[in-house]
């Protein structure tokens, strides 16, 4: 033990310590949480080899299970990163996260070994053999999908999984645990806003309206690939379908206009074709105006007096384009426009094959945006934006700071403990009384059966910096909802040898032989490959086909017959060693014995206990807010219920020094 | 500065209410801008608005342009300085100036992540300060000296800062720190740790705030909303996305260190059987403690002598808090004495983050500040804040003078500091020097605001230019 140990050994007691320090944790994300994540982990010591352990040992333990920070990361540092993401410099600008961060962090803790990887967590080589040699995963991300992911292959590997986001002021953090905890999908998440297809067409009335034409109609079709749709647009039953058809000829009409690109009327001709003649077509759609303002015809020759020539325009336009602060006129958005499309135009001139995509971040596709926003805005009578404001609107920016993250990441590490203190009952089978470190303030909660004490005590916990009662609100942990589609399966492993010839006919006649079953369906990632009246994949090969890759892929086992028993969701990846497969098909599944509950006995178990929540997780501001009444009362009544169960322990005992309280070196 | 601030003694009482004029600059404006006008601090530039761009899509360019101005005073850089300092540099504060002239140990390492182990024997700020000033070359990281020097200076040491931020010290340290800060009306923050526990306190003296919301069909009145905090106006704003959101304009006001420290409960927490047992065994804790470190000058060990002692205050003051005998459990005391002393970054991180957001808003003038006593289990998951106000005696007896009625009600609202603005040698602080408290002699310290004591000037009025 080396004296700058000293801390955190007192607090948490010498086995636990010990543990932390001999722990293999994987943090997926480098960013604001992640930065902060990762300096509380370095800090306390996580995958720092103990000192005495001494050499021998430390070299019969594999690299799988190598006390180790494992950091993954894709993404590169940006300057507005810098206000809260602390490991990174201005020096550090362009380069990999995952690495400036070790880079950073490991001065913190000379012990500590960290893995630095700037790899995609959805990469190939992150297969559920990858997250099972760890102890703990830490979710740091931005993002719904990934997270998502890291939640199934977590599920899939049976590794606890601690999930954390932020939204300005707002934060919260989810221990989860396959069969003990909800799963991050338990609860439905709240879909992508998407706008009718005519609001964002024909009758606009927020600039959020305007923002999404550009960015998801004009801009795709004119420098992008206009065939797929955007998500943000859909066409729902609100929206008139003769209106429908008529807006397709108009993008029909669009793309003809694209033959002019490169020409300096380019800019000239897209302006009249969606600000004059697409709005007098409008305008004559009386019964649409009836109850609303008739949008305003623009046209470029309007403008005419206030500029010499096109080449004027466009350098006009650059140097409004860097006042991003200013709510520009109609003239000035008019000259943004012109040399967004300048620059863009001869960008895909420069690389005909490859579409441009929106990025907020590319600043001749926000002018672009930006500009034709506005004008539209001005057309509709609606409030124009400075281009500051449309950016966050256009490129779904949230607000982050770095106290939140770092409230929000010390709550994870936090919760780390409860779990690594939790696992090392497990694993020692003793009573939590027993031990005599730092006694839980909780512990008689297992003792009293208290509902909701899992994971050695781990909670969801929330900020909630706008109370004057609490910091934070928590709530316990609630077993898994037994009918979610992604944790109530049963996770087991499918290999094959990489030149295996096994067909589809192969794991079906293997899944009828090892787990009896008779009337059944499985599904790909392609969709649903086999079942009891699809037979015609059945020779197929598995590989071949696609069913199987290397990887992290996945096929889902329906129990189609009358018992119904739980689905079985098979990890697929080819064997390392192809010696121990089957020797028919090479097919093995993992492990030898697999216990398939029936569906309806595992929805009678779980009934008892599950609760009607609905949060979730990605959206931490709208769920706390939603939720924080009903925590603020689940918390109190959590509290006098363990009042309640507490024995009346009235008498305030001197602690005596028995051994359990540290610590002199 | 005084002149926007409300004068207290001055202003007449009506129904109870304090009429407060409406002023363009809040009552801490002066502060908050340390005496320049917001609107003269030039405009952020692009590169500022670049780099602070997530957080001013929070707070808002003006929020950011006051951060931009503001001097603080940090004292004391352990575990918890290091976080507020790390915080409080990325967030874009003018000058953060470092007090603590410890010298480095090889313990400070585990959690004190600015230090090397080349650091070992320099004084802890100097050893720290070129790390942190690597997070932001805008801010200007300095060293304020020694720590000895600090505690004799008076209020005019402070008048410069913003905020005044001290951790880790005792009671009487922190108390003479918040005093002289509050005689330069500047607000003050404390704040402790010991490994999964931590507190912060804050005396903002008298602070205004606005908070954002939307609006509701409820009508927001304008008054006051607990002891302490009123509203003192609301006006609406239509939104883009046609929404109404109401901006509400409120005033907390507050009491230092050392009478929030035997204040009792507020009112609606005494009178709820069912809050008083979930105030946690934490706050009498953390009092006992700051008893032990007065009477010993140390924090306690793990000889069965100190915890006898320390388990006998804890009682004390659980009693004194009228919290139910059941609160203070042996198991929770057994983890409170094992914690004593350690730090631990989880909870540095959550203490010091939590701090450093409540003195971001402070200077942005935004959202509601802590009032006054926030307590942090890192163990069983608890962040519970207490309102432990006594009325500082001379706005208590100014009140009394003015209306006849008893400082509990008068009390209210009553605005902030103006006593501290001139208040040298008004003779309420004459037990209290700086020097006696430095030698220790702090025996009657803890009399000094009692509300019950009578100023020294026994008037107990309070002399206003
Ligand atoms: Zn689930």
């Amino acid at each position: 033990m080396q004296r700058r140990d000293r801390g955190i050994a007192q607090s948490l007691g010498l086995p636990l310590t010990k543990r932390v320090k001999e722990s293999r944790v994987l943090l997926v994300g480098a960013g604001g949480i992640g930065c902060e994540v990762l300096k509380n982990l370095v800090c306390s010591g996580f995958g720092s080899l103990p000192q005495y352990y001494g050499g021998e040992i430390a070299s019969e333990i594999s690299d799988m299970r190598r006390p180790e920070i494992v950091v993954v990361d894709m993404d590169t540092i940006d300057l507005s990163n810098l206000n809260r993401q602390f490991l990174f410099r201005k020096q550090h600008i362009k380069k990999y996260k995952a690495l400036v961060a070790k880079e950073t962090a490991s001065q913190f803790n000379p012990s500590v070994n960290i893995d630095a990887q700037s790899g995609n967590i959805f990469d190939d080589k992150y297969d559920v053999a990858f997250f099972e040699g760890f102890d703990l995963v830490f979710n740091a991300l931005d993002n719904l999908a990934a997270r998502r992911h890291v939640n199934k292959m977590c599920l899939a590997a049976d590794v606890p999984l601690i999930e954390s986001g932020t939204t300005g002021f707002n934060g919260q953090v989810q221990a989860i645990k396959k069969g003990v905890t909800e799963c991050y999908d338990c609860n439905p998440k709240p879909a992508q806003k998407s706008f009718p297809i005519c609001t964002i067409r024909s009758t606009p009335s927020q600039p959020i309206h305007c923002i999404v034409w550009a960015k998801s109609y004009l801009f795709p079709e004119l420098f992008g690939t206009s065939e797929e749709d955007s998500a943000d647009v859909t066409v729902t039953e609100v929206d008139n379908v003769e209106e429908v058809a008529k807006l397709r000829i108009e993008a029909e009409a669009l793309k003809t206009i694209r033959g002019l690109m490169g020409k300096s009327e380019f800019a000239q001709a897209v302006f009249d074709k969606v600000f004059r003649d697409d709005i007098e077509r409008l305008r004559g759609m009386e019964e649409m105006w009836l109850s609303r303002r008739k949008p305003e015809v623009l046209c470029f020759e309007q403008f005419a007096p206030s500029m010499d020539k096109s080449e004027d325009v466009v350098e006009r336009g650059r140097a409004l384009a860097m006042k991003d602060q200013a709510i520009w006129s109609l003239a000035e958005n008019l000259a943004v426009f012109s040399s967004a499309v300048d620059a863009l135009s001869n960008r895909t001139l420069a690389s005909p094959g490859t579409p441009l995509e929106f990025d907020k971040d590319d600043k001749d596709t926000l002018d672009f945006v930006a500009s034709a926003a506005n004008l539209r805005s001005h057309v509709f009578g609606i409030p124009l934006n400075s281009e500051w404001e449309i950016k966050q609107m256009a490129g779904n920016i949230i607000p982050a700071i770095a106290t939140s993250n770092a409230l929000t990441a010390s709550l994870s590490v936090l919760e780390a403990f409860k779990i690594m203190r939790g696992a090392s009952f497990e694993q020692k089978g003793v009573s939590k009384l027993t031990i005599s470190h730092v006694a839980p303030t909780h512990n008689y909660m297992v003792t009293n059966g208290k509902e909701g004490f899992m994971l050695g005590g781990s909670k969801m916990v929330f900020l909630n910096s706008r109370s004057t009662e609490r910091m934070i609100t928590t709530q316990n942990l609630v077993p898994p909802q037994p009918d979610c589609a992604v944790c109530s399966p049963v996770y087991a492993k499918l290999r094959i040898p990489s030149n295996s010839s096994a067909t589809l006919q192969d794991l079906v006649t293997l899944l009828q032989e090892k787990l009896g079953y008779e009337d059944f369906s499985i599904q790909a990632d392609v969709g649903i490959i086999y079942d009891p009246d699809l037979e015609d994949n059945l020779e197929k090969g598995m590989i071949p086909a696609g069913y199987i890759k290397a990887g992290n892929g996945f096929l889902t086992v329906v129990d189609e017959g009358d018992e119904g028993r739980v689905d079985l969701v098979l990890s697929t990846s080819f064997t390392p060693n192809t010696t121990e497969a089957d020797p028919e098909s090479g097919l093995q599944l993992m492990p030898e014995e697999i216990s398939l509950p029936s569906k309806h006995k595992s929805v009678a178990e779980s009934n008892g206990q599950a609760m009607t929540t609905t949060e979730a997780t990605g959206d931490a501001s709208k769920v706390a807010a939603h939720f924080n009444a009903k925590r603020k009362r689940d918390a109190e009544e959590e509290v006098v219920g363990a009042k309640k169960r507490a024995k009346a322990d009235e008498e305030v005992m001197v602690v005596e020094d028995d051994g359990a309280i540290l610590l002199d070196d | 500065m005084a002149a926007n601030v409300p004068t207290g003694a001055t202003e007449p009482i009506i129904n109870g209410t304090i009429n407060l004029p409406e002023t363009t600059n809040g009552a801490m404006s002066g502060v908050a801008v340390n005496g320049t006008s917001s609107t003269t601090v030039p405009g952020l530039s692009a590169d500022e608005i670049a780099l602070y761009d997530r957080q001013i899509r929070l707070w808002g360019a003006q929020a950011q342009e006051r951060i931009r101005s503001a001097n603080i005073l940090l004292v004391s850089l352990r575990a918890l300085g290091t976080e507020i300092a790390k915080n409080l540099t990325l967030a874009g504060i003018s000058s953060l100036t470092i007090i603590d002239d410890d010298l480095v140990t090889e313990e400070d390492l585990g959690a004190q992540y600015f230090l090397r182990e080349e650091d070992i024997g320099k004084p802890r700020a100097a050893a720290a300060i070129p790390r942190i000033q690597e997070l932001n070359p805008r801010v200007n990281v300095v060293s304020g000296g020694r720590l000895s020097d600090l505690i004799v200076r008076d209020q005019t040491f402070y008048a410069p800062f913003d905020c005044v931020i001290a951790c880790d010290h005792d009671s009487m340290t922190l108390s003479v720190i918040n005093t002289a800060a509050r005689f330069a009306n500047r607000p003050f923050y404390a704040a402790g740790m010991h490994g999964f526990y931590g507190y912060i306190f804050a005396d903002l003296v008298g602070h205004e705030f606005v908070i954002e919301r939307e609006k509701s069909n409820i009508v927001t009145p304008i008054a006051f909303e607990t002891l302490t905090r009123s509203v003192l106006s609301v006006t609406t704003k239509k939104e883009n996305n046609g929404k109404n959101t109401e901006i509400v304009k409120k005033q907390e006001i507050y009491c230092p260190l050392i009478l929030a420290n035997t204040s009792p409960l507020p009112p609606d927490v005494l009178g709820s059987r069912r809050k008083l047992k979930s105030v946690p065994a934490l706050l009498p804790c953390l009092r006992a403690l700051f008893d032990f470190q007065r009477t010993y000058g140390r924090l306690p060990g793990h000889t069965s002598q100190d915890l006898v002692v320390f388990t006998t205050l804890a009682t004390n003051k659980a009693r004194e808090l009228q919290l139910p005998s059941e609160t203070l459990r042996s198991d929770f005391l057994r983890s409170f004495i094992q914690n004593i002393g350690a730090e631990i970054v989880p909870t540095a991180a959550f203490v010091g983050g939590r701090l450093s957001e409540d003195v971001i808003n402070v200077l942005g003038k935004r959202e509601q500040p802590i009032q006054n006593f926030a307590l942090f289990d890192g163990d069983s998951f608890e962040g519970r804040i207490y309102s432990l106000y006594s009325a500082p005696p001379e706005i208590a007896m100014a009140t009394a003078g003015l209306d006849g009625t008893m400082p509990m009600e008068g009390m209210i609202g009553m605005p902030n500091g103006m006593l501290m603005t001139n208040g040298v040698g008004n003779g309420l602080i004459g037990s209290n020097t700086p020097a006696g408290v430095s030698n220790g002699n702090a025996a009657d310290a803890g009399m000094v605001f009692r509300p019950t004591s009578a100023p020294a000037d026994g008037t107990g009025v309070v002399n206003l230019d």
